[in-house]
């Protein structure tokens, strides 16, 4: 993985163009996750996924070779569409707003290991409720749990697209997830018994 | 209670990593305007060997590889950039051709880029390529269509086959080795059959023949002789079909080599 990433900013500091695609081969589709489970929104994701590139690719183009030698580009690229997604919020609050609930995406892009129907809904209802606490949780802790629990990304590497120490990065995730946790306790039994 | 629950998100939390929609790097890649030139794309293309990923670039197919070996969409593009040092990225339109060349077994006129290649593997990968659909090779005529006046050895024929990076497209499953066999070299046994089987050639009457030493067929009403497969061959009534176990025997009988199969001459 070191090595692959290694290879990839010494192609970017080579030749832009090539290194560029290969930058968006490997990791468009954790930018458009990261924007996907952060904005709770495909069409959201796609567009803003979009902006990332465009300005990762006009950044990189003033840069000198040696600066894209010394990229750390998952990181980078995350800060980048760190910033679009809440350059994006801030504006957004000025527009009228069009989106409606978050929309879950229908089962067939599963995998298909899953058994049967039951196992099924019981699977969609559980990452139904997780994707509604998600986008329930506050932006400052949203981003954090998504890049480090979501995209797989280590503390350091949260820290630098957050902009904060290590120990920072890791309070943040660890009261993300806390705040998940709470709003994923199951309902009181009084309302269990009226449903059952 | 709440640490088991906790356990359960985090867990949990990875599967959410759901990926792009397919074709959203291709759309990354246009609106930051970049030239086609710089990447290829690719497809996954359905074949009786199960699903084959073509990469082109905007003018030749640049690789293909079956995904029978278990050959996951990443794990072709890795492929492919190992290859070629190219990216391959997934979507866009097939290349025009592709898909008449893969549905007929036509691939002849498709055009695809050998030149990461040493010279020598690229002559044999030619004359692999002008093996027509529904019929089989030798490694030696492989080796002799390659170079006529020095023909590779059969390892060397071998190694090019092994590294065919244009499955099914560069037909290596219509090369057998010289005693009739299939040469499956770079791809599964079952995949070859497969290939095989949807061109209709009969594998079980190549073998009876092999069996029987009828390396090459002749017919005694024109004294040409063909290698079994060819289309020639495959209409001599049974009554006028000659066995011959080598290109001597037959000449020594009087016969001339097929100029459409162009097997072997002494």
């Amino acid at each position: 993985m070191d090595d692959k990433a290694e290879q990839l900013t010494d192609l970017l500091a080579v030749h832009l163009e090539a290194g560029f695609t290969e930058l968006v081969r490997v990791h468009a589709g954790a930018v458009h996750a990261f924007l996907y489970r952060v904005s709770g929104s495909a069409a959201e994701a796609d567009d803003l996924g979009q902006d990332t590139f465009l300005r990762a690719y006009t950044a990189l183009r003033e840069y000198a070779p040696a600066r894209r030698r010394e990229l750390r580009p998952r990181a980078w690229l995350m800060t980048i569409a760190a910033n679009v997604w809440r350059n994006h919020v801030r504006t957004r609050t000025r527009r009228p707003v069009t989106a409606g609930l978050p929309v879950e995406e229908s089962m067939d892009v599963w995998p298909d290991h899953s058994p049967g129907p039951d196992e099924r809904a019981a699977t969609a209802e559980d990452r139904s409720r997780l994707v509604t606490a998600l986008s329930a949780l506050p932006e400052h802790h949203r981003i954090p749990v998504v890049l480090h629990h979501v995209i797989g990304m280590s503390y350091t590497e949260v820290a630098e697209v957050q902009g904060c120490a290590v120990g920072t990065a890791k309070a943040q995730v660890s009261r993300g997830l806390a705040g998940l946790r709470r709003l994923l306790e199951p309902e009181p039994t009084v309302l269990k018994e009226v449903t059952m | 209670m709440s640490e088991g629950n906790g356990d359960a998100v985090t867990r949990r939390l990875p599967d959410l990593a759901a990926g792009a929609p397919e074709d959203f790097a291709l759309r990354v890649l246009r609106r930051a305007g970049l030239s086609r030139e710089h990447y290829d794309t690719y497809v996954r293309l359905d074949t009786a060997a199960g699903g084959l990923f073509v990469a082109a670039s905007p003018q030749t197919v640049t690789g293909a590889c079956l995904d029978s070996a278990g050959l996951t969409a990443t794990g072709f593009e890795e492929l492919h950039r190992a290859r070629t040092g190219r990216s391959a990225i997934p979507g866009g339109r097939p290349l025009p051709g592709l898909l008449p060349a893969l549905r007929t077994g036509r691939a002849r006129r498709l055009a695809i880029d050998l030149s990461g290649l040493p010279e020598g593997q690229r002559a044999i990968l030619e004359a692999v390529r002008t093996i027509p659909p529904g019929q089989l090779r030798p490694l030696s005529w492989i080796a002799r269509e390659a170079d006529a006046g020095s023909p590779p050895p059969v390892s060397d024929v071998l190694g090019a086959l092994t590294a065919n990076p244009v499955a099914v497209l560069i037909p290596c499953h219509r090369v057998t080795h010289d005693n009739g066999s299939p040469c499956d070299a770079a791809y599964l046994p079952k995949a070859g059959e497969a290939l095989r089987r949807a061109e209709h050639i009969d594998m079980r009457r190549v073998a009876e023949l092999s069996r029987a030493g009828a390396v090459f067929l002749g017919s005694d009403t024109t004294f040409i002789y063909c290698h079994p497969t060819c289309a020639h061959a495959r209409r001599i009534t049974p009554g006028h079909r000659v066995h011959f176990p080598t290109a001597r025997d037959a000449r020594e009988a009087g016969y001339r080599a097929c100029k459409s199969c162009r097997p072997l001459t002494v």
